[in-house]
This record gives structure tokens, C-alpha cells and sequence, in this order.
């Protein structure tokens, strides 16, 4: 053997290493990054801006901190938000005074912005000013915490701020761990702001300047975000950094390539599938599938209680008894779930005051023409079910069923699929006779639901109800501090609900996270997104 | 070298008589969005507790508070400023929106075109050669097949096969994978800025990702290019000067290239031209399929939210696309057949 022939297979051995060497070195980097497809996109990086997406919230709650954050619960063996447990993420402690007029909030010393620089009591007062103040989307949510003007949050020191209420407020503290109130560094805003943009919204849409857990590396509407780790983060669960060196947030628009991107292994997370999908996925076993029913969403059929003939209590209640419950669950989710049909309710009287529950409502064609001949109209009538594109893989084969089967008792039905942008045209407009749509609440206490999307001609208000003793109801129980009344409270509200049918709550559906068995920690936020925080890999 | 002169001469002329045109294409889709039903204020205002007063605000910023004649007059104003309005979509501006994803369509189309060309002249030919036989049979069978199977359906069947069943392609998202390093932007076409850069890693990476895509679009235009092959050629073959070729004995080959297939491209490169404008345009369902990043499934994105400003700006740049394809057509057609000039 000849000296280069031994050097021809020393660089061969050499070649060999070092490509084994750069293989496990990717191997690495792709075990501590976390590639999560959606069919959405990130369209901003400060929630704030009208038009956000639900991704651009969970980058964003990535990106910015808050005061409080909320923390998790089991239920039924599967993580989720927990309303009732606010612990502090910017504030290392945080007092509510015993009136509940004032809440005091202590800032970490430790906690630092992105650039370095602390985060001080007057960043968090410029960021909640600017909530309020600013033409944000922050303002309304604040509202529904009492928190309407700059003159109640007050620098008390640089480590302390002080939020004043005008009355006690249970969802005041809530409303700061929701996407908006996040705490900017007031100094690098300030400096993008111009005369014509006093709180910098046009910079800080396509800038971060936050103390959160991760940075921005690329931000590419509408295709992807990629982010890297701030190391100096340190308010993880135990005080750590987050897990993940990097997290790509990718938009996938096709729902059968997503399927086939997380099972094959090439993404790590993904949470909006097709139920069907979910369900081959499930079956097959390799994949961690979470399936949580959205806790605090409701899918319902509304009807308009100020057109006619909806405008009839007996037409509502024969529609809530001709609409074939479990074929349409089936049909629309595959049955994953939780149905909000089909209750029995002792002495006919609600069975609790959170809201929703399950009403006793199931198909009885018999019964459903009782209540048109008590209308009036025992022939049946004519109208238009509408839903949108948007919804329509599973709107579209329950609005069958709902065609079908109201036909049986005469009430001839028009299926109306809208564009998403008509469709909230038309809402908005209080011109759609008979629909469905969903809705969620960040907070879902019985009277957020109830003032939100049961009261005033605002557009939430899907059904246009006006029912003066549930605005009333409403309105006191949002200010009542005792538990035990709040839930008589509740079961008024309930009680006045399904005697009224406004509208015909349906199910909960599921928020099914299909992720790779590795991944861990995923728990059901309140913005129905993924906190990439909250992952890791075993 | 004169001539080349003055055919760019001939050319900018051309463009410039066509300006009059896109002009009417701006105002029409303008008119045509503001009659489309759907408030795009307040569908973007659809987050939790956006009330009348965001309404308000996002009206004000899409400008749509302003009576539609002054919207028109600002708009033209923008445009003629090099400004297309901003996405609510993206947030981003449409100008830098399109140039971004422009190259993406471009590069995506184009591999398409030449992978439909280099397979559907030569069957185009062969069929034409032999018309009836069992090759003719062969070939009409493969077009009607490409023709009849939706790009979607194709674009999911290479992707179940290629992707899931063999793993032989790379997953299906995007121009290059997303663990890889992009190359400094040049040209934004991507196969060009690889080789610039001299990563030719990269540059696999990418051809790698490009190929389902640009077969899933070739399949379904090979139809119509084979078929105006075959018969261009069935024509020229059977025309006076092809019968003298073969008289005076020249090779076959000879006969068939230079003399039958010169003859018979003039109408290919017409069709080409077409298929090539409408590809760009109509591939949406691909680039949704592939996410891919390009111009089309952008705009079908706007339009499904009523997005005035990507729409606008997306038709206008069809537009242009197309009085430049066919221009190139007409340069193009002088080539082939120096008795054409454009004028």
C-alpha cells in the first residue's frame, strides 16, 4: 500500500466523520426546534392592530410579556387555561386591595427587555396607556374590565404600578393576562413614533421590542415566523428559559398536507386539522393526539329574534326541535367534542349558572309541529340558512341535515354559503334571518357571555335578542362579589335563555393538537393557539 | 444588429399603445371590488370585541370613508406613484408583497412551461408522424388524461406518493426547506441565486422542492400543446415544400426538424404564450397545495377577504404579464419566421 493510498482513505475515514459529525449536529438543531404548521398566517407582530390573526396572538404572547398570566388545570385529564388562577409573569407579586377598587403589581428586578435595558414601572404604564388610548384592539377588551383611561394605572415607584378601578371588577385582573395589555420597552417605541403615530402601532407591526421568551429571527407575512430563544428569559414554569432554541411558525394552507407533514415527522404541531384527518391519525397510534373541547366556545344556530317569522318564541322553539342533534355532530365534527343537546333538566329548571350548558333539547318532529301550530303557522315557511366559506368543511354537511330535516315539518330551507367577508357584512347588518356561527370568550365567566353576545344591538349579539330582565341580570352579576348568588344569578340567565331560544347552542368543538410523541406540555389556551412557552421535548 | 435595434424600438412602441389598456384593467377592477358584496371593514374587525368603533378605524385606513370617485382619484394617484396600497392580509405594501412572490410564480410557471414543452412537442411530433397509429392513440390518451385530472388532485397524488408513500421528494411546503439558509437575493428567482451564490446544496434543495409542483402544472398542459403540435405538424408535413425536401433526398431527420417542425412552431409558440399567462394566474390551487409563496394564492387569499388593495394590485400585474408575454410572442415569432416582423 502505497503513502497515498493510505492518505486517499485517511481523507475517506476523515470525509466520513465529519459528515456523521455536521448529521448529528443537525439532528441536534432539529431536536431543539419546534416546526408548527397552520392554515393561518401571522399578519402582525403586535396584537393590537385591527385585523390580527390568532397566530399573530400566539407570537406575540412569545414574544411580549404581561403582568399576570393564567395558570393551568387539569380537566379531565387534559391541560387547560385556568380562569380562576392568575399568577404573575412581569409581576413578581400582586395585591388586590380589600374593596377591590386598587391592584397593586410588583415587577421583577431581574426581569430585562430584549436589548438589555430593565423593565420599569414606567414601560408598563406607557403600554396599558397606550391599550386605552391608542386605536387599538386592546380598548374594547379593557373595557370589559373597567379599565377605560390612562389616569388609572400610576407609577408608584420604578418597580411598582398601580391600577385604580372605579368599581370592584372581577374580570379587571383577567383582562391583563389576555394578548392585548402586553408591556412594550416604552423607550425604543417612543423613539418610532411620530406626530401623526404617537404610540408607534406602524413600527411595531412589523418590529418587536418586548422582554419575552423568544426573538424574532424572520417575519414573513403570510408564509412563516421563525424565532430564536432569549436566553435571559427567565419566567418559565420553574424559573427557566423556554425549551425550544427555535420555533417556526410556518403557514401550510392545504389541511391534508399539514396531516402529512406531522406524520411523517416533518412537523412537530399542529392543531387545526380536519376531523377526519384527526380521526386516521388517532387511529393509527404514532402521533400524541390532545383532544380538548373548547371550554369556552360555543357553535350555535342563531335565528334573528327581531325578523319575522323568527321573531315568534314558538318558531324558534320548533326549530329547536326539529334539528337532528346527533347526526349533525356527527356529520360536522365526527363527534369530537362536547354536545350541548340532549340534557334533562330536573323539573325543568337549569342544572348550573355557568354558561353554557347543555340544553334539554333534542329532535321531536311531534313536538316541533306543536310549537308551529302555537306559531301560527302550521304549514311551515320559507327562509335562508346561511354560514361561511370559511366554515364550511363543517357547516356545510350540517346545513344538509338542517335543510333535510326541517323540511319534514314544512319549513322549507334556501342553503346560503357566504364569503367570510359577506358573511360578517351581512352579521354585522342584523340582515341574516337563520345561521350558525361560533363564538369564544377569552374569559368565560356566565355574565361574559351573557352581556357580550345576549345584550345591545352590537354586532356580537348574533340573535338581536332584547330581553330587558337579562340585560339586567347581566349587568348586576358582573359586579357580584358573592359566589353563591353570582351562580343564582347564573341560572336566572340560563332559566331566561332557553325559555327565550334566541338561539340553539350546539356543541363545544375540540381543539385536536396533533403533535409528535416527544413533544410535551401542551396545554388549551384562551386564545385557542399554542403557547409555545409552555412546550418541551422528552 | 440594426434590426435588433429597431424591433426594440418596435417593442417599447408597442407597449407604450398598450398603456391605454391597463389602464381600463385598474379602473375596472377598482369599480368591480367596490360592487363586490362583503364589507372588508368589517371582516377585519372580526376579532373578540371589535365593535363599531374598529369598524370605524379600518375604514379610515383602507381610505373606503372617502366617496368612491375620490377613492378612484387617490388610488390612480398611488398607483401612478409607484404605490399599490397596503395589504390588511399581510400588513405589508402590495408593491413589496408582489415583488417578493412575483419570482416565486414566475420560477414555478416557467419550469412548468419548459417541462409541458420539452414532453408535449416531441409527442406532438411523434403523433403527427404517425397519425392514427397506436402512438397517436397513446399520446391523445396521455393529454386527455393531463387535462382531465384537476392540478389539486395531481399536486395530492404526487404529494401522497412522492412525499408520503416513497419519501422521495422533500416535504411539500415552500420553495426551499425551511431548516435551509436562503441565498444572498439577487435575482429572487431561486435557482439563480444558488448558483450565484455558489451553493449547490442549495441549489438541489431547491430544484428538489420546485419538480411536484412543475409537474402537477405541466400535466395539465401538455394537452393543448401536443394537440397544436400534431397538427401544425400533420399540416406541414403534408405541404409542397416538405414533399421537395423528401424528393431531393434529405435525411429524415433533416426533413422533420428544420423544414415540418420550423414550420409548424409558429402557432406552439402562440398557444405557449397563452397557456403561459394563464398558467401564471390560474396555478393557485397548485401554490396552495405546495404553499407555495407565490402571486396567485395571494390574491385568492385578498379576494376571499375582500381585500381591496393585493386584488387590485394582482390584476394590474396580470395584466402587464400578459402584454409582455405577447410581446415576447410576436419577438419570438420574428425568430421563427423572419417574414414576421411586429409592428
Amino acid at each position: 500500500m502505497s503513502v497515498t493510498g493510505s492518505r486517499r482513505l485517511l481523507s475517506v475515514v476523515a470525509f466520513i466523520a465529519v459528515s456523521l459529525a455536521a448529521g448529528s449536529v443537525q439532528a441536534q438543531t432539529r431536536a431543539e426546534t419546534l416546526r408548527y404548521v397552520t392554515g393561518a398566517s401571522v399578519n402582525t407582530l403586535d396584537p393590537n392592530i385591527p385585523g390580527s390573526t390568532r397566530e399573530a396572538f400566539a407570537v406575540s404572547l412569545s414574544t411580549y410579556d404581561r403582568l399576570v398570566s393564567f395558570g393551568r388545570k387539569q380537566l379531565n385529564g387534559k391541560w387547560v387555561f385556568d380562569l380562576g388562577k392568575i399568577t404573575g409573569e412581569l409581576a413578581e407579586s400582586y395585591d388586590v386591595s380589600p374593596d377591590g377598587l386598587k391592584m397593586t403589581f410588583r415587577l421583577r428586578k431581574d426581569a430585562k427587555f430584549q436589548d438589555g435595558t430593565p423593565v420599569t414601572a414606567e414601560d408598563v404604564k406607557w403600554s396599558l396607556d397606550r391599550v386605552v388610548t391608542a386605536p387599538v384592539l386592546g380598548k374594547a377588551q379593557l373595557l370589559t374590565g373597567s379599565m377605560t383611561s390612562a389616569d388609572q394605572f400610576k407609577v408608584i415607584d420604578p418597580l411598582t404600578i398601580e391600577v385604580t378601578l372605579p368599581k370592584p371588577d372581577k374580570l379587571a385582573l383577567p383582562n391583563l393576562a389576555t394578548v392585548y395589555p402586553i408591556i412594550f420597552n416604552s423607550k425604543v417605541a417612543k423613539a418610532h413614533a411620530t406626530a401623526d403615530d404617537p404610540w408607534a402601532l406602524a413600527w411595531l407591526k412589523e418590529n418587536t421590542a418586548g422582554s419575552g421568551a423568544y426573538k424574532i429571527e424572520t417575519f414573513k407575512p403570510g408564509e412563516q415566523v421563525i424565532m430564536a430563544r432569549n436566553e435571559a428569559w427567565n419566567r418559565g414554569t420553574t424559573d427557566k428559559s423556554a425549551f425550544f432554541k427555535r420555533v417556526i411558525v410556518q403557514s401550510v394552507p392545504e389541511p391534508a398536507t399539514r396531516a402529512n407533514l406531522v406524520e411523517r415527522g416533518d412537523a412537530d404541531l399542529v392543531i387545526d386539522l380536519q376531523a377526519s384527518d384527526v380521526q386516521s391519525l388517532e387511529a393509527k397510534g404514532k402521533l400524541k393526539v390532545i383532544s380538548t373541547p373548547q371550554y369556552n366556545s360555543v357553535t350555535f344556530v342563531s335565528m334573528n329574534n327581531q325578523i319575522p317569522p323568527f321573531d315568534n318564541v314558538n318558531v324558534r322553539r320548533a326549530i329547536a326541535f326539529a334539528l337532528p342533534y346527533d347526526d349533525m355532530f356527527k356529520a360536522a365534527l365526527f363527534g369530537r367534542g362536547s354536545p350541548l343537546f340532549g340534557a334533562t333538566w330536573a323539573d325543568g329548571k337549569p342544572s348550573s349558572g355557568t354558561y353554557p350548558i347543555p340544553q334539554p333539547v333534542k329532535l321531536d318532529l311531534e313536538k316541533a309541529k306543536e310549537y308551529l301550530k302555537a306559531a301560527g303557522m302550521p304549514d311551515g315557511f320559507s327562509t335562508t340558512f346561511s354560514f361561511n366559506v370559511g366554515q364550511a368543511s363543517t357547516a356545510e354537511p350540517m346545513a344538509a341535515l338542517v335543510k333535510e330535516s326541517l323540511a319534514k315539518i314544512g319549513i322549507k330551507v334556501d342553503i346560503q354559503k357566504l364569503p367570510d367577508a359577506q358573511m360578517s357584512t351581512q352579521i354585522n347588518e342584523k340582515k341574516l334571518p337563520f345561521f350558525t356561527e361560533g363564538i369564544v370568550a377569552w374569559l368565560p365567566s356566565t355574565d361574559y357571555f351573557y352581556r357580550n353576545f345576549y345584550t345591545g344591538n352590537q354586532r356580537w349579539n348574533y340573535s338581536s335578542i332584547n330581553n330587558p330582565e337579562l340585560v339586567e341580570i347581566a349587568q348586576k352579576a358582573r359586579f357580584e362579589p358573592d359566589a353563591a348568588k353570582y351562580e343564582e344569578d347564573g341560572i336566572k340567565l340560563n332559566a331566561i335563555h332557553f325559555s327565550e331560544i334566541p338561539q340553539i347552542p350546539l356543541w363545544q368543538p375540540s381543539q385536536d393538537a396533533v403533535m409528535a410523541s416527544s413533544v410535551e406540555g401542551y396545554t388549551y389556551q384562551f386564545h385557542r393557539q399554542v403557547d409555545y412557552r409552555d412546550l418541551n421535548r422528552k | 444588429m440594426q434590426a435588433i435595434g429597431a424591433t426594440m424600438i418596435r417593442a417599447g412602441r408597442r407597449f407604450l399603445s398598450s398603456l391605454p389598456a391597463l389602464f381600463g384593467v385598474l379602473v375596472f377592477t377598482f369599480l368591480l371590488m367596490r360592487v363586490l358584496p362583503g364589507d372588508p371593514a368589517v371582516f377585519f374587525a372580526s376579532g373578540p370585541n371589535a365593535g363599531q368603533e374598529e369598524i370605524e378605524v379600518i375604514r379610515k385606513q383602507m381610505g373606503l370613508n372617502k366617496p368612491v370617485p375620490e377613492q378612484l382619484m387617490l388610488y390612480l394617484y398611488d398607483v401612478g406613484s409607484g404605490n399599490l396600497g397596503r395589504s390588511m392580509m399581510t400588513g405589508q405594501l402590495v408593491a413589496k408583497d408582489l415583488r417578493e412572490r412575483l419570482p416565486a410564480s414566475l420560477e414555478l410557471t416557467l419550469t412548468a412551461l419548459l417541462i409541458a414543452l420539452l414532453s408535449a412537442v416531441p409527442l406532438g411530433v411523434l403523433a403527427a408522424l404517425r397519425p392514427g397509429s397506436i402512438i397517436d392513440h397513446g399520446v391523445r390518451f396521455f393529454c386527455a388524461l393531463g387535462v382531465c385530472v384537476p392540478t389539486f388532485v395531481s399536486g395530492l397524488l404526487l404529494i401522497y406518493v412522492f412525499y408520503y408513500l416513497l419519501g422521495l421528494a422533500p416535504d411539500p411546503t415552500g420553495r426551499v426547506d425551511i431548516f435551509a439558509s436562503l441565498p444572498p437575493r439577487q435575482t429572487g428567482f431561486l435557482l439563480i441565486d444558488f448558483l450565484l451564490a455558489g451553493d449547490f446544496d442549495g441549489w438541489w434543495a431547491a430544484f428538489r422542492q420546485l419538480i411536484l409542483p412543475a409537474l402537477s402544472m405541466a400535466l395539465f398542459v401538455v394537452a393543448p400543446l401536443a394537440r397544436i403540435t400534431r397538427a401544425s405538424m400533420l399540416v406541414s408535413l403534408g405541404s409542397d415544400f416538405v414533399r421537395t425536401a423528401r424528393s431531393v433526398g434529405l435525411p429524415w431527420w433533416r426533413v422533420v426538424v428544420t423544414y415540418a417542425l420550423r414550420n409548424a412552431i409558429l402557432p406552439v409558440i402562440t398557444i405557449a404564450g397563452i397557456v403561459f399567462s394563464t398558467m401564471l394566474g390560474a396555478n393557485v390551487l397548485v401554490e396552495k397545495v405546495f404553499s407555495w409563496p407565490g402571486v396567485a394564492s395571494y390574491a385568492l387569499d385578498a379576494l376571499l377577504s375582500s381585500d381591496y388593495a393585493p386584488v387590485q394590485g394582482f390584476v394590474l400585474l396580470m395584466a402587464t404579464v400578459f402584454v409582455i408575454v405577447n410581446l415576447m410572442v410576436d419577438i419570438l415569432y420574428g425568430i421563427a419566421d423572419p417574414r414576421v416582423t411586429i409592428g
